[in-house]
C-alpha cells in the first residue's frame, strides 16, 4: 500500500515539474511561430470542413465568416457536413448556399454511424484538396485564420495544424470564467510550451487542419474513437507527421454554460483520450517508428493526462488508508520537508501555469478568480475519474458508448 | 466565555480567513471588470498596408484642398481631427518644411505633398509625410512614416522608423535603416548596407540586379507541386543528407540532420532540415525549404515556395525567391541578402535583416 501511494505521489510529481517546465518555457524560453510570417505565398487549394449537427443557432454565423475571409475565393471551397440534423441546420445552409454560388458544397447526412469523425469519414468523398481545415460550427474565423492554418503545410513535414481557442461567452457565468481560464492555460502555455520544445502539440479537431496525404496514410478518419483529434495526433505521430501550433492563429468559440454539459464535455474527453492510451500508449513509448525520443516521453505524459484524476483520488484514499493503519511511510523530517515542499511548490503548479497564461494574455483582473478553479478541478476530478470506471466497466456492464454533442446557447452573434 | 461561544469564535475566524483570499474573486465575479472575451482580431491587422491605409483614411478630407493648392502652387495649413498639425504643399519647394527659425532640421508638422517634391538632407519628420507625385529625398533625412502614390528615392543613410508605402518604385540609397514595414504596389529597391525588418512589393531587389541577373525563373510551381501530390511525397531521413550536385529529386526531402543540396541540384518537392540546410549554387527548389535552424542559399538559386529558417538565413547574390507570377515569403529572424538577389512577394526578418555587397 505504501509503495503504491509512493509511485502515485511519483508520477504526480511528474506531472508537476512538467507544469513548471512548461510555464517557464512559455516565460523565457525561445518561442517558435515559424510559420506564421508567411503573408505571401501562392496557396493551395483548400477545403474547409465545417461540423454541424443540429446548429441552428450558430452555423450561419461560421458561414458568415468563412465568406468574408482573405482567402483567394477561387481557392476555398467550404463543405459544411451536415451530420443528422433534425433542426433548421440543412435549411440556413442550404439557403447560404444559393447566396454564394460556388463557395459552398454542402454534406447532407441523413443516416450511417453517429460522431462526428464517422461523418468527417463520409464527408471525404467531397474532398481532393491537398490541405484540409476542421471547424466545429460553434467557431467563428477571423479573415486571416485561413491562411495563417494553410500556411505551415508549406512544411513538407507537418500533417496536423492546431489554432488557438478562444471563448467567446467569457462573462456569462463563473463556469463560463473558469473555463477561459482553463483555456488560456491550455492553449497560451502548454501548448505553446509543447510548441516550443518540439515535443507533441496536440491536434484540437477544430480551428485545425490536416494534409489529405497524411491523412490517407495513416488510414483516415478514425469512426470508432471517441476523440478523432487525440486519435489523429497520435497516428500522425507515429508515421513521422508533425502536428504543430499556432499560438496567434485564434478563433472564437463557446464554452459550455451549464455544469450538465460541461462535466458530459469532459467525459467523453477523458474516455476518448483513455482510448489512445490504450490504443497506442504501449507501442508510442515502445514500438518502431519515427516519433524522436522525447516526442515519444511527452506524448506518453499527453495520453495520461485523464488518467491521473482516478490517481489522484486513489492517492487520497491510500493516504488515508496508511494514516489510519498508523504507518509511518517516512521519517518525520523527510515527510514534514516533503510536505511542506509540495504544499509549497506542487499544489500550485496548474494555478501557477494558468496565472502566467493570463499575464501572457495581458489580461490582469481576471487572474483574481484563481482560488475558484478548486471547484472546476474538484468536479472535473471526480467526473473524469467516473468516466473512468465507466470506461473499465464498460466490457462487463455492456454499456455502449453514445456521442453527445455539446449543446449550444448562443441566442445573438 | 463559554466553551461553545470560543469554538463557534474559532470557526467563524477560520472561516474568515479561508475567505480572505476569495474576496478579489467574489468582487471579480461581481464587478466583471475583465469578462470580456480576449481581443481576438477578426480583421486582418497583419496586413503590411493596415498602417498606410488607415493614414489614407486619416487624411482622406485634406485631399481636395491639396489638389487647390497644386492649383494656385501656394501651401496652407491645418489640424487634423486628432490635433496634429498639417502643411499642404501645393509646389515642389520644400522650404516651408522647417519653421522660420528652426536650426535642428525638425519638421513637425504632418506633411502632405501634391506636386513632385525633392526634399533636401538632413531633415527629421516626426510625423508622417504623404505625397501625391514622387519624392527625391536627400541623404540622412528621418521619416517617421512615407506614404506616396507615385515612385520614392530616399538618400544614402535615411532612416524609416514606422512604415513606408509606394504606389510605385521604392528605392532606398545605401546604408538605410527601414525598420517596420515597407511596401510598394509595384518594385522596391535596397542598397548595400541597408537594413530591414519586413518588405513586400511584387519585386524586391537587393542592390542593381544586372540584366544577366534578371532572368525569368525556370522552376516549377509550389501550389500546383503541392495540389498533384509531388510535395506530398515525401522522404523522411534521420541522420544528415547529402544529395549530390545535379542530382534530381522528384519528392520532397525531410532530414532531421544537417541538409546539403549540391550545386546545380533540383529538388521537384519541398525541402526541410532540422539542422543547418545548405543550397550550393544553382540548385533549384520547386516547392518550399524549411529549416529549424539556418539556411544557406548559394549562389544563383531558384526556390518557387516559402524560405522558413528558425533562426538565420543567408541569401547569396542571383538567387530568385518566388517568381512574379507566384510570389512567396522569404522569412527567419535574421537574414543577410547579397546585392543581386531578387525576392518577389515578402521577406520579413522579425529582428534584421541586412543588404550585403556582392562577394
Amino acid at each position: 500500500m505504501v509503495y503504491c501511494l509512493f509511485a502515485i505521489v511519483g508520477i504526480i510529481s511528474l506531472y508537476t515539474a512538467r507544469h513548471y517546465w512548461f510555464t517557464l518555457n512559455r516565460l523565457f524560453g525561445f518561442q517558435r511561430h515559424p510559420y506564421i510570417d508567411t503573408d505571401t505565398a501562392d496557396w493551395p487549394q483548400v477545403t474547409v470542413l465545417v461540423a454541424a449537427h443540429n446548429e441552428e443557432k450558430v452555423v450561419s454565423h461560421i458561414l458568415a465568416a468563412l465568406m468574408s475571409v482573405n482567402y483567394p475565393r477561387e481557392k476555398m471551397l467550404v463543405v459544411p457536413v451536415n451530420d443528422r440534423s433534425t433542426d433548421r441546420t440543412r435549411e440556413i445552409i442550404d439557403q447560404f448556399c444559393l447566396e454564394h454560388p460556388g463557395r459552398i458544397r454542402p454534406f447532407h447526412r441523413t443516416a450511417g454511424k453517429g460522431g462526428k469523425a464517422a461523418a468527417l469519414k463520409d464527408a471525404m468523398e467531397l474532398v481532393d484538396t491537398e490541405v484540409i481545415l476542421i471547424f466545429d460550427a460553434d467557431y467563428i474565423p477571423g479573415a486571416g485564420l485561413i491562411k495563417q492554418l494553410v500556411a505551415p503545410f508549406f512544411d513538407p513535414e507537418v500533417g496536423g495544424v492546431m489554432g488557438r481557442v478562444v471563448p467567446l461567452n467569457v462573462g456569462t457565468n463563473l463556469l463560463t470564467r473558469l473555463l477561459d481560464l482553463e483555456r488560456s492555460g491550455g492553449y497560451q502555455v502548454d501548448q505553446q510550451a509543447r510548441m516550443n520544445l518540439q515535443l507533441v502539440p496536440q491536434h484540437g479537431g477544430t480551428v485545425a487542419g490536416v494534409r489529405l496525404s497524411a491523412l490517407r496514410e495513416i488510414g483516415g478518419w478514425n469512426d470508432n474513437s471517441l476523440t478523432e483529434d487525440t486519435d489523429l495526433t497520435y497516428r500522425l505521430l507515429l508515421y513521422g507527421w508533425k502536428t504543430v501550433y499556432q499560438n496567434r492563429s485564434e478563433c472564437y468559440e463557446e464554452v459550455p454554460e451549464t455544469w450538465q454539459v460541461r462535466i458530459k464535455q469532459i467525459m467523453r474527453w477523458a474516455k476518448g483520450h483513455n482510448q489512445a492510451l490504450a490504443t497506442y500508449g504501449f507501442r508510442l513509448l515502445f514500438g518502431k517508428h519515427r516519433a524522436t525520443l522525447r516526442e515519444r516521453i511527452d506524448g506518453f505524459f499527453l495520453l495520461g493526462v485523464y488518467i491521473m484524476a482516478p490517481l489522484t483520488l486513489l492517492g487520497w484514499l491510500l493516504a488515508l488508508a496508511v494514516f489510519y493503519e498508523g504507518i509511518a511511510p517516512l521519517h518525520g523530517v523527510i515527510a514534514l520537508l516533503s510536505i511542506t515542499a509540495y504544499s509549497a511548490v506542487g499544489n500550485f503548479a496548474a494555478f501557477f501555469e494558468i496565472a502566467a497564461a493570463v499575464r501572457l494574455d495581458y489580461t490582469r483582473q481576471r487572474v483574481c478568480l484563481l482560488p475558484f478553479l478548486i471547484l472546476g478541478f474538484g468536479v472535473s476530478i471526480f467526473s473524469v475519474s467516473r468516466a473512468f470506471i465507466s470506461q473499465l466497466m464498460a466490457p462487463l456492464t455492456g454499456a455502449q458508448f453514445h456521442w453527445d454533442k455539446t449543446e449550444r446557447f448562443r441566442t445573438t452573434p | 466565555m463559554t466553551a461553545t461561544l470560543a469554538c463557534a469564535a474559532l470557526f467563524a475566524l477560520t472561516g474568515a480567513l479561508f475567505l480572505v483570499p476569495l474576496i478579489p474573486a467574489i468582487v471579480e465575479l461581481r464587478l466583471k471588470r475583465d469578462a470580456k472575451a480576449l481581443n481576438v482580431i477578426q480583421q486582418y491587422a497583419g496586413d503590411i498596408r493596415h498602417f498606410s491605409q488607415g493614414f489614407r483614411s486619416y487624411t482622406a478630407d485634406l485631399l481636395e484642398p491639396l489638389r487647390e493648392c497644386v492649383s494656385s502652387g501656394g501651401t496652407a495649413t491645418g489640424t487634423l481631427p486628432h490635433g496634429d498639425q498639417c502643411l499642404l504643399l501645393g509646389s515642389p519647394d520644400a522650404a516651408e518644411l522647417l519653421q522660420p527659425g528652426s536650426t535642428d532640421n525638425t519638421c513637425d508638422f504632418v506633411v502632405l505633398a501634391g506636386a513632385n517634391i525633392t526634399l533636401p538632407g538632413g531633415i527629421t519628420f516626426t510625423k508622417e509625410l504623404f505625397a501625391s507625385r514622387q519624392i527625391t529625398a536627400g541623404e540622412r533625412c528621418t521619416y517617421r512614416a512615407i506614404l506616396c502614390d507615385s515612385d520614392v528615392r530616399l538618400g544614402r543613410a535615411s532612416h524609416v522608423s514606422r512604415w513606408a508605402h509606394a504606389a510605385g518604385k521604392f528605392q532606398a540609397g545605401e546604408n538605410c535603416d527601414l525598420f517596420g514595414r515597407i511596401s510598394s504596389e509595384r518594385e522596391i529597391e535596397l542598397l548595400p548596407g541597408c537594413v530591414f525588418q519586413r518588405l513586400n512589393a511584387p519585386r524586391i531587389a537587393f542592390g542593381a540586379v544586372n540584366e544577366t541577373q534578371e532572368r525569368e525563373p525556370s522552376i516549377a510551381i509550389s501550389s500546383e507541386a503541392l495540389n498533384k501530390g509531388i510535395a506530398a511525397t515525401r522522404q523522411l531521413v534521420d541522420n544528415d543528407l547529402e544529395i549530390a550536385p545535379g542530382a534530381v529529386i522528384a519528392a520532397s526531402i525531410v532530414t532531421r540532420g544537417n541538409l546539403t543540396i549540391g550545386a546545380g541540384a533540383r529538388i521537384l518537392g519541398s525541402a526541410k532540415s532540422h539542422k543547418q540546410m545548405t543550397l550550393g549554387q544553382g540548385a533549384l527548389v520547386a516547392g518550399s525549404l524549411i529549416s529549424v535552424s539556418t539556411i544557406h542559399i548559394g549562389a544563383n538559386c531558384e526556390v518557387a515556395g516559402p524560405v522558413i529558417a528558425e533562426h538565420g538565413l543567408e541569401i547569396e547574390s542571383g538567387t530568385h525567391c518566388g517568381t512574379t507570377q507566384k510570389p512567396t515569403t522569404v522569412s527567419a529572424p535574421t537574414i543577410q541578402i547579397e546585392e543581386g538577389a531578387v525576392v518577389y512577394g515578402t521577406i520579413w526578418a522579425r529582428q534584421e535583416g541586412q543588404v550585403l555587397p556582392c562577394k
